[in-house]
């Protein structure tokens, strides 16, 4: 499929904005703003069709790039506010986008819970190992011994293992993409946005600035197709596998992906066979039956 | 030997043991009696931080009249053990009475002395041997001992047999068991005291059809009626009921409940429900909202209208979990960084505790802006006898919200959070609508929401938000003052001059209330004003009857008289006499007419000068 920039239906110049970009030269959140777009153009969602929520950091900045809904809101707090915005509307495609910073440390909770819950939204970890925004400090996920803006001994803390970490708390979609790697990101989130419940996509980018380790060449001489290789995204055991061992090559595309678990507006007893959504329903409500009980 | 009692337009009852043995079962079962029977009810619960043990009390205040406090003293104590006989021996009033059924009791020389001086009867109840003799379980007790109670207040055994047979309507062996329990306690004769006699008011019908529940139950339905469709809440004493009682109702409501992992979560999560465009409301108490500030200072910038219960507990730290307090209304009035508009409400009994929650999502919606709902845990937990809602004066008002497809398609991106919009409150509508789209923007930003960080626009947004707080102020209504007039109580809204002029919010309403009904303030020239809007505050009526009265007296559950802070902060009249109190228990309605009487007396001997500085 071809990504229309005009056509009758949705296109790349519904979600323009007339607001510069900000972000540094080579940084890889230009890759990840281009595949987004793409990947909503392809699935056919109009800007005033979709939710996108914001973290605090590079990423960040996105917020007023784009056409469509917006929202950016509190470092580590995206994944909470994107989950509630979903279940008051489960008919609007709801992405969250947030840095490695905020999300394996202030906003870890959310995560863990994030993906415990299974919440019918998409999840873009915009991972270039620091803290840009704040000018380069150490993230849980920067190799340790770096030296950083706060740490010029190099960092003492060991580097949390992100994919093991998520693989460990029984996600439902675990993909990694690479900033450079436009098309496939783009598949990538057609995927995610597709998925039955939480979607989990690393994407590992450059940070020009700060990243003197993951640069961008590093990536794209490490990063490969698992997809070409024949990688069967519903093996549990080899998905993990090559999600957590990163040492020589770094396998990318939809790793794992399970649709037989029910997402947590599915498992909402009360809300069985309703068509409506929360938002549609909003009115004065009669609690006469309900006053009964109390007579 | 009870004739004190005939006199009293009160009676109270207190039942005491260990948490977990019950109390509250009988507590619960001789309200809804009394209620059926024609009386008001006033429950209150004391207990500790733990799930069993402890010592425990739910206390009953039982009028024909209109009834909203306990008494400090009780005229009946039942206690399920031994405990109870020495904790509580000092809660019974001179000639009262204790209820008890522990075998082989023996006071104290000094507790004997006591009881025999202040002419307090005591009632051995052999439950033990009496459920032996009718083969049933000791939890058959509660039923036991409510019967005997109902027997004492001089009431027809169908009434209780009503009740409790409607929770056995279909297990007939239970039924048949729990009806001869009835009957065995209501026949109960002490040998030494003969039967014991209670008798309450004369009746009044009005009650019958009242409705009996806690100020949780009154905001969770008042929740259910002001449409909201989505909850997430953090359990925290004393907003956990309200987390209680409406994830109980949500195959009823088919509301969206979700139990979050913390505070944070809740508070963001409501606030991605509001912004999609549903009601959303949470709970928590005053820690928990410590931790909620960060993202109400978001919800102030991106103008959005989630609605917040603060349930309040003495502090500072973890504090008193269990217990009450007025203390932290200058910390949600303070509460979050930068300047942002708020409203704050804080309902008086349970009548406001419904009716303020869809006007509390009125004024979000309306405002645009986060909107909090300060109680305490005596209304969360107290029970009160309450006339059924009446539902037919509510309206929903959604404000600036643009839903028609033609006024969607006129929309620019601008107009979101256009700061030339009059009283700043510019247009608003929801993700998925087919219009110009925009960013709900936490950093500065422009009319689009795009993040803009110049001069002139951040003094533009920032006067474009805080006129909506001028705005708002002037919609919301001044405090009501209440008087007696001719026995009764009325708002008076002439602004009268008084001779003693209380002040106070929240909770402590319905006691004040009473203590004015009390008979040493009979024909006296008191005014009480409330108030039920504490933030933004208006002062004007204030201001004018504290003139204009010989003493002004705040009654407030702090230390330091917040309320006055407040006052003196937006008006300049400081008011200068406190009756306060920060030991986690409510204003008792004794106490408080103790403390009142000085000011009452004084006031006719020696005039201070204006309280105004």
């Amino acid at each position: 499929m071809t990504v229309p920039l005009d056509s009758n239906g949705v296109s790349m110049k519904d979600y323009l904005s007339p607001v510069q970009c900000t972000w540094c030269d080579g940084c890889g959140d230009y890759g990840i703003w281009t595949a987004l777009r793409q990947a909503l153009v392809e699935l056919k969602i109009a800007p005033t069709q979709v939710l996108l929520c914001y973290d605090v950091g590079c990423h960040g900045n996105m917020s007023d790039k784009l056409s469509g809904y917006r929202f950016h809101g509190l470092h580590g707090r995206v994944i909470p506010f994107a989950a509630g915005a979903k279940l008051a509307n489960m008919k609007l495609p709801v992405i969250a986008e947030g840095g490695d910073g905020a999300s394996f440390s202030e906003g870890v909770g959310h995560l863990v819970h994030a993906v415990r819950s299974n919440y019918p939204i998409v999840f873009i970890l915009h991972n270039n190992a620091n803290y840009g925004l704040t000018t380069g400090q150490a993230s849980a996920l920067t190799p340790k011994g770096q030296k950083m803006n706060t740490s010029p001994n190099g960092i003492p803390e060991r580097t949390l293992p992100s994919m093991d970490f998520i693989f460990s708390l029984e996600p439902t979609f675990v993909a990694r993409g690479f900033s450079g790697a436009i098309w496939q990101l783009k598949e990538i989130l057609k995927a995610a946005i597709q998925h039955r419940g939480f979607a989990f996509v690393d994407v590992l980018q450059a940070c020009p600035s700060y990243n003197k380790f993951a640069t961008h060449e590093y990536l794209l001489e490490r990063c490969y197709d698992s997809w070409k290789e024949g990688h069967d995204p519903k093996d549990l055991a080899k998905a993990r596998h090559l999600a957590c061992d990163t040492s020589q090559r770094i396998a990318t595309g939809v790793l794992y992906q399970n649709q037989d678990v029910p997402n947590f507006y599915e498992e909402l007893v009360a809300r069985k066979g309703i068509e409506t959504t929360p938002v549609e329903e909003v009115g004065i409500k009669d609690i006469g039956d309900l006053m009964k009980d109390f007579m | 030997m009870f004739h004190h009692v005939l006199c009293l337009s009160r009676v109270s009852l207190k039942i005491v043991g260990a948490s977990g043995q019950g109390i509250n079962s009988v507590g619960e079962i001789l309200a809804k009696g009394l209620k059926r029977a024609g009386y008001c009810v006033f429950g209150y619960r004391e207990y500790p931080s733990l799930i069993k043990g402890g010592h425990a009390s739910y206390q009953l205040d039982i009028s024909a009249g209109t009834i909203g406090s306990s008494e400090r003293q009780v005229d009946l104590l039942l206690t399920f053990n031994h405990h109870g006989l020495t904790i509580n021996l000092p809660d019974v009033k001179d000639g009262g009475v204790i209820i008890h059924s522990v075998a082989d009791w023996k006071w104290t020389p000094e507790a004997s002395k006591d009881i025999a001086k202040r002419k307090i009867k005591v009632v051995y109840l052999p439950v033990e041997e009496l459920l032996k003799k009718l083969k049933a379980k000791s939890i058959l007790a509660n039923v036991l001992l409510s019967a005997f109670l109902w027997s004492a207040f001089d009431q027809k055994a169908d009434v209780l047999k009503d009740l409790v047979g409607s929770r056995f309507a279909k297990k007939k062996d239970l039924l048949e068991l729990n009806m001869r329990c009835i009957e065995e306690g209501m026949a109960f004769t002490d040998s030494t005291v003969g039967h014991l006699s209670i008798p309450l008011p004369k009746p009044d019908r009005v009650w019958k059809d009242h409705l009996l529940l806690t100020g949780a139950h009154a905001l969770g339905l008042g929740a259910v009626h002001a449409g909201v469709r989505f909850y997430a809440g953090y359990p925290m004493t004393p907003s956990s009921p309200l987390l209680t009682f409406i994830a109980e109702l949500q195959n009823k409501t088919q509301m969206a409940v979700k139990q979050a992992e913390d505070e944070i979560t809740a508070a963001q999560m409501v606030s991605g429900a509001a912004f999609m465009g549903t009601r959303a409301l949470t709970a928590t108490a005053g820690g928990g909202f410590d931790l909620m500030t960060e993202t109400l200072s978001m919800n102030g910038m991106i103008e959005n209208s989630p609605v917040f219960v603060v349930a309040q507990r003495p502090g500072p730290a973890t504090g008193l979990p269990t217990w009450t307090a007025q203390a932290d209304l200058l910390m949600t009035v303070h509460s979050a960084h930068g300047e942002f508009p708020r409203c704050i409400v804080a309902p008086g009994d349970a009548e406001d505790a419904f009716h303020l929650m869809p006007q509390a999502f009125n004024i979000a919606e309306r405002f645009q802006t986060p909107v909090l709902v300060l109680t305490d845990k005596q209304l969360m937990e107290a029970l009160y006898t309450q006339a059924p809602y009446d539902q037919s004066k509510t309206t929903l008002d959604r404000g600036a919200l643009v839903t028609g497809a033609k006024q969607l398609a006129a929309l620019k991106e601008s107009d979101r959070y256009d700061p030339k919009a009059k009283d700043g409150i510019s247009k608003r509508w929801l993700p998925g609508a087919k219009a110009a789209t925009f960013c709900a923007q936490a950093d500065e930003h422009d009319g689009h929401g795009n993040s803009v960080d110049d001069a002139e626009n951040a003094r533009f947004q920032m006067e474009k938000r805080m006129k909506k707080m001028s705005a708002l102020k002037s919609f919301l209504p001044q405090p009501d003052l209440y008087r007696i007039e001719n026995g009764k109580l009325i708002i008076d809204n002439s602004n009268p001059s008084l001779d003693l002029l209380l002040i106070g919010w929240g909770s402590t309403k319905t006691v004040v209330l009473d203590a004015l009904r009390d008979e040493k303030f009979a024909g006296k020239n008191i005014g009480y004003l409330h108030f039920t809007y504490v933030w933004p505050l208006k002062t004007e009526r204030f201001a004018q009857l504290a003139a204009k009265a010989k003493k002004v007296v705040l009654v407030e559950g702090n230390q330091q008289g917040q309320l006055g802070m407040l006052l003196a902060q937006e008006s300049g009249v400081r008011v200068e006499s406190k009756i306060l109190k920060y030991d986690g228990r409510p204003f008792f309605v004794d106490e408080l007419v103790e403390k009142i009487e000085p000011f009452v007396l004084s006031s006719s001997v020696k005039r201070p000068r204006s309280s105004r500085r």
